[in-house]
């Protein structure tokens, strides 16, 4: 079509540095011409390319993740992601802070799994310095993490929809989601970035009535809305025409890359920390892992819908054998740790958010590495979308299910 | 001088009946919208449920710049609203609206109408093309794969309606029906077929690839701001009436139905019809180009190709 | 599975989606009209730290001991303690600022402070086109929890 008029530049490639503008556009006569870095693929020479810069000002982003696009028409030839535009330093600016000010903080790297992170960081603080948490405050940081990953994959839900093309899913997911914000308000006193746990335990308890709130919640999700989630979207011809098949990544793909969560659970590997290595009271809980057959974007869907389900699970059972007793162990206000590292690692909802710690014995980290399961999986992505159409690499993106804040940090 | 006159007063109303037509879809499409969404939709502006809001819309975009991206390729980019809007009145020129009352009630009708939309892909390529923006380009390039694909099975699908009618003037295939009842019933395949290809002409969801927003940002119209940006959606909402008065007339009676005067039924049908087709926009996700273009040629043509067939067949038989 | 199984599941899955959709349409809306309908804030909610004022003498809680500030991670607070004419320090501070653009509402500088002195008000409505206005001083802060509803507890409940 467009491309027989000669309308695109010859040759462009990897590291073209041109903007929106086409080169030798009748119109414009004063059109740049994009400047080849000298290192174009041999393969391009003399295809009619195009790149185009998605991000990171774009509609489906997730954020502001700029893609750089080589495209052959509709496919995509080439596509190298472009991070950092959320950078804030947070693992120097954490060698400065005490213990329990980087607990807040770490809520603002994944800030859809903000209790996850809490845990992360908590765990790792609490084993260098040896508090031993209360066991209802083990559960209740289940039950919070539990909770946060179903609002997590609510979010999922409906922005993958959105990627896909429907809206309606997207304002159904936040119906839901606003209960639970209700909730976690009343639990934490924040409707996202809580600040709930301390470093020994939990901030505050949770009442009964809370507790009986959230079990309407989750019967209201299980019994409503998660049937409906399933006819409105994942059962729909057209979604599974889009998504069954596309952005394939096989296990041996997916372990060499680092994925973790439900990409890698997606391909078939009943890899979950939460069952490889409990941490809190995992291992005293029975949940299943659901794994997928084919790694595309509709098995790792499916795995975050089913673990939903998981997830309410859990936290029925949780609900059923909480412990009664403090949820805070005495710990001295200036939390020092003895000298040495640990790495902790929980089961975030995007995969293992790992916090590599390295003590002086000080009440400050020496280091803190803040491993981000997003950050493996945007790597795949030209894994997945070489050679599919620009929806589908828009389709694959979305099912990474992509949190730039942690990317980035 | 009264040809002329005739003509002018006919151009003036149906510039008039598309500007209030398109209010009122603008508001009725938000309200749809909202509350499949379980939202309450426009209702800031005032009005009765908000309907004022298409007004001030109105008044805002025409307040702003009418901004001109740098390498636009000048006249394309300034005429490819205008151009939108062309085949968006002219339309308007054959609906059997009453029982009498038509603009102009060709004896080709039907030719009439598909031959005078496919103008629209002129409009988008120029849009698409004069942006000097990929993503422009990109849904130009959709938009003109998809139009020319569906044009087709759109066409062949109320040929079985022309065969029953035996003619291609609208008000005589209106009038049939009032004889023989809805071709509804007996060309179900077809209206099918009709309608899955007009929302395709329409780039609604889920066809909306030429505008698809979480692919190609907004498609053919990205550069377009202000009024000319309103052009397009005039027309979009236009056609979306156009279209649906069309598959009214042809398989729901058009103007046929008792007590009321034909116009309010014509109106209602067609009002329904557009109901239905906000409905499926915000129920379904998008397809895919490939899907598309599968869809409409290995499905929706061998299925109107055989509906013609078929009808045919029976006729003769009869 | 043949051509027919194809279009008949493709077109049972998609009257499926739009069953759901015009039955969501006939129940009622569940946003809130949100300027002239607030959602109640939950108890606890926290938005910003306040100073307290003793009910009985009218003075600030305050003993400007700098716990608060020493905990606060993105220090965002700022004391000077009063200071008399003979140069004693006086218990009660001469300014508190507090930074609310640096501020992430940890609710670490109430659980430092041993006088029960701060507490987190329920305001939320605090934007300013300047980043400056978003520094607030001790009687900004002061009127902040007096026209802030009572939550007193939960988020802020004392451990």
């Amino acid at each position: 079509m467009a491309d027989d008029r000669g309308a695109f530049p010859q040759a462009p490639a990897r590291g073209v540095r041109s903007g929106a503008a086409m080169a030798g556009h009748p119109g414009t006569g004063s059109a740049p011409e994009p400047v080849l870095d000298g290192d174009a693929p041999p393969e391009d020479v003399g295809r009619r390319l195009m790149t185009v810069n998605v991000g990171p000002q774009h509609p489906s982003t997730h954020g502001v993740l700029r893609l750089i696009v080589t495209l052959d028409g509709e496919t995509v030839v080439r596509v190298v992601p472009d991070i950092g535009y959320l950078h804030r330093n947070f693992e120097k600016i954490v060698e400065g802070w005490a213990y329990p000010g980087i607990v807040p903080f770490s809520d603002r790297n994944d800030y859809l799994s903000a209790i996850n992170n809490e845990i992360a960081v908590c765990l790792a603080v609490e084993r260098l310095a040896d508090i031993e948490i209360p066991p209802r405050a083990s559960y209740l940081r289940v039950l919070f993490s539990e909770l946060q990953r179903i609002l997590s994959h609510l979010l999922f839900y409906g922005t993958f929809g959105m990627d896909l093309g429907a809206f309606s899913p997207f304002m159904y997911a936040f119906r839901e989601r606003e209960v639970a914000y209700t909730l976690m308000e009343k639990a934490t006193g924040a409707r996202m970035l809580y600040g709930y746990n301390r470093i020994g335990g939990l901030r505050n308890d949770v009442g009964d009535e809370w507790l009986r709130e959230l079990e309407g919640f989750l019967d209201y999700v299980e019994g409503q809305a998660w049937p409906e989630y399933m006819g409105l979207l994942i059962d729909n011809e057209i979604y599974r025409a889009r998504t069954i098949g596309v952005g394939r990544i096989t296990q041996e793909q997916a372990i060499a890359w680092g994925a973790s969560g439900p990409m890698l659970r997606a391909t078939g590997i009943p890899w979950d920390l939460r069952k490889t290595a409990p941490y809190l009271c995992y291992d005293r809980l029975e949940f299943d892992v659901p794994v997928g057959k084919n790694g595309d974007t509709y098995d790792s869907a499916m795995v975050r819908m089913l673990e939903i389900k998981e997830s309410i699970r859990i936290i029925r059972q949780v609900l059923r054998a909480l412990p009664s007793g403090p949820v805070l162990a005495k710990v001295r206000p200036t939390v020092r740790t003895k000298p040495g590292d640990y790495y902790s690692r929980v089961e975030s909802p995007r995969g293992e958010v790992g916090v590599f710690l390295v003590s002086d014995g000080g009440h400050k980290p020496y280091r803190l590495k803040w491993r981000a399961p997003s950050f493996c999986h945007l790597q795949m992505v030209p894994l997945m979308c070489e050679g599919w159409k620009i929806a589908d690499m828009i389709a694959a993106v979305g099912s990474l299910d992509v949190v730039m804040g942690e990317v980035d940090r | 001088m009264n040809i002329l006159l005739a003509a002018a007063l006919k151009v003036v109303g149906v510039l008039v009946f598309v500007m209030a037509n398109a209010f009122m879809l603008i508001w009725l499409e938000r309200k749809v919208s909202g509350y499949i969404q379980r939202r309450y939709g426009p209702l800031r502006v005032g009005g009765p449920a908000g309907i004022y809001q298409s007004a001030a819309d109105i008044l805002k975009l025409l307040a702003k710049e009418d901004f001109m991206p740098g390498g636009a390729d000048r006249w394309l980019w300034l005429l490819a609203p205008v151009v939108s809007m062309v085949p968006a009145v002219l339309v308007y020129l054959v609906l059997p609206i009453g029982r009498t009352f038509t603009l102009q009630d060709l004896g080709v009708g039907l030719v009439f109408f598909s031959s005078v939309t496919s103008f629209t892909l002129l409009a988008i390529f120029m849009a698409g093309w004069g942006s000097n923006n990929k993503y422009s380009l990109l849904g130009a390039m959709r938009a003109g794969a998809q139009l020319f694909s569906y044009e087709v099975p759109l066409i062949l699908s109320t040929i079985g309606v022309v065969l029953i009618a035996g003619s291609l003037r609208l008000q005589t295939i209106v009038a049939a029906q009032t004889q023989h009842g809805w071709f509804f019933f007996e060309q179900i395949v077809g209206f099918i077929v009709f309608f899955i290809a007009s929302i395709a002409e329409l780039n609604r969801t889920p066809f909306d690839l030429a505008e698809g927003e979480s692919e190609i940002i907004a498609g053919y119209h990205t550069e377009y701001s202000g009024m000319r940006w309103a052009m397009f959606m005039l027309a979009e909402y236009s056609n979306l009436f156009t279209s649906s008065a069309l598959g009214v007339a042809l398989f729901f009676g058009g103007w046929h139905g008792p007590w009321l005067p034909g116009w309010v039924w014509f109106l209602l049908k067609t009002y329904i019809v557009v109901f239905v087709g906000m409905w499926i926009r915000w129920t379904l996700p998008r397809i895919r180009i490939d899907q598309l273009l599968d869809l409409g040629w290995k499905f929706l043509l061998p299925v109107s190709v055989a509906n013609i067939l078929g009808t045919a067949l029976v006729l003769m038989v009869r | 599975m043949g051509l027919f199984d194809r279009v008949w599941n493709a077109a049972k899955s998609m009257a499926v989606g739009h069953a759901i959709t015009i039955r969501e349409m006939f129940h009622r809306p569940v946003t809130v009209r949100y300027p002239e309908e607030k959602p109640p804030f939950e108890r606890g909610s926290r938005s910003v730290p306040v100073l307290k004022v003793n009910e009985a003498t009218g003075l600030l809680n305050c003993v400007a001991c700098g716990l608060c500030e020493r905990s606060c991670p993105p220090s965002c607070i700022e004391i000077v303690q009063a200071v008399d004419a003979a140069g004693k320090k006086k218990p009660w501070p001469e300014t508190f600022e507090l930074d609310l653009s640096h501020c992430m509402v940890c609710n670490l500088c109430i659980e430092a402070c041993p006088f029960d002195a701060l507490e987190m008000a329920d305001v939320v409505e605090l934007s300013s086109y300047q980043v400056q206005d978003l520094i607030f001083s001790k009687d900004q802060l002061t009127e902040l929890w007096k026209t802030s509803k009572a939550l007193r507890v939960a988020g802020g409940e004392r451990i």
